[in-house]
């Protein structure tokens, strides 16, 4: 099963926004994943355990060496949206 | 008029938010273009999170202000207000009259001064609208009136939008985020309170050679950035100051621990209720100005994984301990608590006017925190009559800690409208009035340039005046 992270600031506002975005368009997709929403001072480099990790705040460096992270703000804002999930979905395939 | 309002606020208070806030949210959701069934669905699972909310809520009641309250007696510190922390209070201010009412009027209120050109800001982070019902909610305490309530409620929602605008250059800059701004009073509402400092600080050259790595405090300090371990240890230390006996410091401990996830969880539900919302008012919105230039305004959460800002929140923690262990003698009797796990949105938007430097930032905070613990210390009767006046269930013996709430009454503007409008009417409109033209004129003639606020120092130029825009 793929594994998406999505990050914000408290994990619970705009990562709450991501998986209702995120989720409707894997659905349309028919593509399955689990997805977990955290808080960024809750990511931890040793304990990254996520094929795709979308943030809607910077993510720590040592953090982007263990997945690939995608800006999450156009899913916030709406401008380049479907961009940006098609580019997520991009990244769960060439995992597989 | 302030009659008909008046009527307005008790019914809605008699109805409570459980069956005014679906109605609301599908009324506003079928305006802004939704199909009834999502509109429908919005609105109730908006009720739904409400119910969890007020059961969560429930969890910091009674045993968590007797605990308080020994603590306070036993340590002699005199802190006996307890902070239940942003989550639980943004919940409680949407139940209010005003915050039942706040959306659909700051969508409105924002159109409108779009429209009219006094901001460029488009906020589409309704959900932050909540910082303007808890403005209301402390007014509406203070004067018993639901129209001055909603006026003082609009009045921050104005502030915060200039504030966004004026400091929009100097944030998109400074985090690489072209096209936005932060209408978030939660970071925001600091800033004007901070920029002086900040100015004398830049200047002082012993300060800024002074570097802090931020990876080295993230590594150190990265305990105090989940919740759940700073909920225990904290719940763990003050059950232990109240001398309780053993078990029941461990149960406490837990207790704790279990509000800093559950009570969050709650709120995402919440979210989820008002997303779809969300998206309708932003797609309203952004048809309607289609072809103009303006900032999308977004919660500053989305500023909060820049490296400084995390470290400079995460040194916040202990500092605020300290602040308010120190500032006691002086007035003080709020208890640091729940919102020490949000010190990052202190420190969002002052860290910009230091150039990044984490102890510039950090000393920035405990400046802003400081004078804020005061607030909120003053404002302890307002939110406690939130919380017990909610449908939380809470009942707070009499003679027991009351509750305060960190991260908002901290800010300058909540406090100071709650004093403004304890003034009579006149003079509460034509102060709010002076004030508001006040902060058009600095974002208009002012407004907040990286290049002016930093890099000047060094040369001796004037702060804060690079050209203005118009």
């Amino acid at each position: 099963m793929k594994k998406i992270y999505l990050v914000c600031a408290t994990g619970i506002a705009t990562s709450t926004m991501l998986r209702l975005r995120v989720e409707s368009y894997l659905r349309e997709q028919g593509v399955e994943a689990t997805i977990q929403q955290l808080r960024v001072t809750e990511l931890h480099p040793d304990r990254v355990d996520a094929d795709v990790i979308i943030a809607t705040t910077s993510v720590p460096d040592d953090v982007r060496g263990r997945a690939q992270v995608v800006d999450g703000i156009p899913l916030i804002t709406g401008q380049g949206a479907t961009e940006t999930l098609r580019h997520v979905l991009e990244i769960l395939q060439s995992k597989s | 008029m302030t009659g008909i309002l008046e009527f307005i606020g008790n019914f809605l208070n008699t109805l409570g938010p459980l069956i005014v806030l679906p109605i609301v949210i599908t009324i506003l959701g079928l305006i802004l273009g939704l199909r009834f069934d999502r509109a429908f669905r919005s609105g109730l699972i908006t009720a739904i999170a409400f119910v969890g909310i007020f059961l969560t809520v429930g969890l910091l009641g009674e045993k968590l202000s007797t605990v308080g309250q020994a603590f306070a007696e036993r340590t002699g510190t005199g802190l006996n207000i307890i902070d239940i922390g942003w989550p639980a209070a943004s919940a409680l201010a949407f139940g209010t009259p005003v915050g039942n009412l706040i959306i659909p009027i700051g969508i409105a209120l924002n159109i409108i001064l779009l429209l009219i050109g006094l901001t460029q800001t488009l906020d589409i982070d309704i959900w932050n609208f909540w910082h303007m019902a808890f403005v209301g909610a402390i007014v509406q305490y203070i004067t018993g009136s639901f129209a001055l309530a909603l006026l003082a409620a609009s009045v921050s929602l104005v502030i915060a939008l200039f504030l966004a605008d004026w400091s929009a250059p100097l944030i998109q800059k400074h985090f690489k985020m072209p096209g936005i701004s932060i209408p978030h009073l939660q970071s925001a509402g600091y800033m004007l309170l901070a920029v002086p400092f900040a100015w004398v600080m830049n200047r002082i050259p012993f300060l800024r050679n002074l570097k802090l790595d931020p990876d080295t405090v993230r590594k150190r300090l990265g305990l105090f950035g989940e919740p759940i371990v700073l909920g225990l240890i904290i719940g763990v230390l003050l059950a232990l100051l109240a001398g309780e006996a053993p078990l029941d410091i461990l149960t406490t401990g837990v207790n704790i621990a279990a509000v800093m996830l559950l009570i969050p969880r709650m709120v995402a539900i919440l979210m989820e209720g008002l997303t779809p919302v969300a998206d309708a008012a932003r797609d309203f919105m952004t048809k309607r100005f289609a072809g103009r230039t303006f900032h999308i305004g977004l919660d500053s959460a989305v500023l909060i994984g820049n490296p400084t800002v995390l470290a400079a929140g995460l040194l916040m923690v202990p500092i605020e301990i300290l602040l308010a262990l120190a500032l006691s003698p002086l007035g003080n009797r709020t208890l640091p608590f729940i919102d020490l796990a949000d010190g990052p949105f202190v420190a969002a938007m002052l860290a910009p006017l230091v150039a990044g430097d984490v102890l510039l930032t950090v000393i920035l905070g405990a400046i802003v925190m400081g004078i804020g613990l005061i607030f909120t210390t003053l404002l302890a009767p307002a939110v406690t009559a939130m919380v017990v006046s909610s449908g939380a269930a809470v009942n707070i013996p009499a003679g027991y800690a009351s509750y305060t709430v960190m991260s908002d009454a901290a800010i300058p503007t909540s406090y100071g409208l709650y004093y403004l409008f304890q003034t009579p009417v006149v003079v509460a409109a034509i102060v709010s009035l002076l004030i508001l033209v006040g902060l058009y004129f600095l974002k208009r003639r002012f407004p907040l340039g990286e290049k002016a606020f930093t890099e000047s120092a060094d040369v001796g130029e004037k702060a804060s005046t690079e050209s203005a825009s118009d």
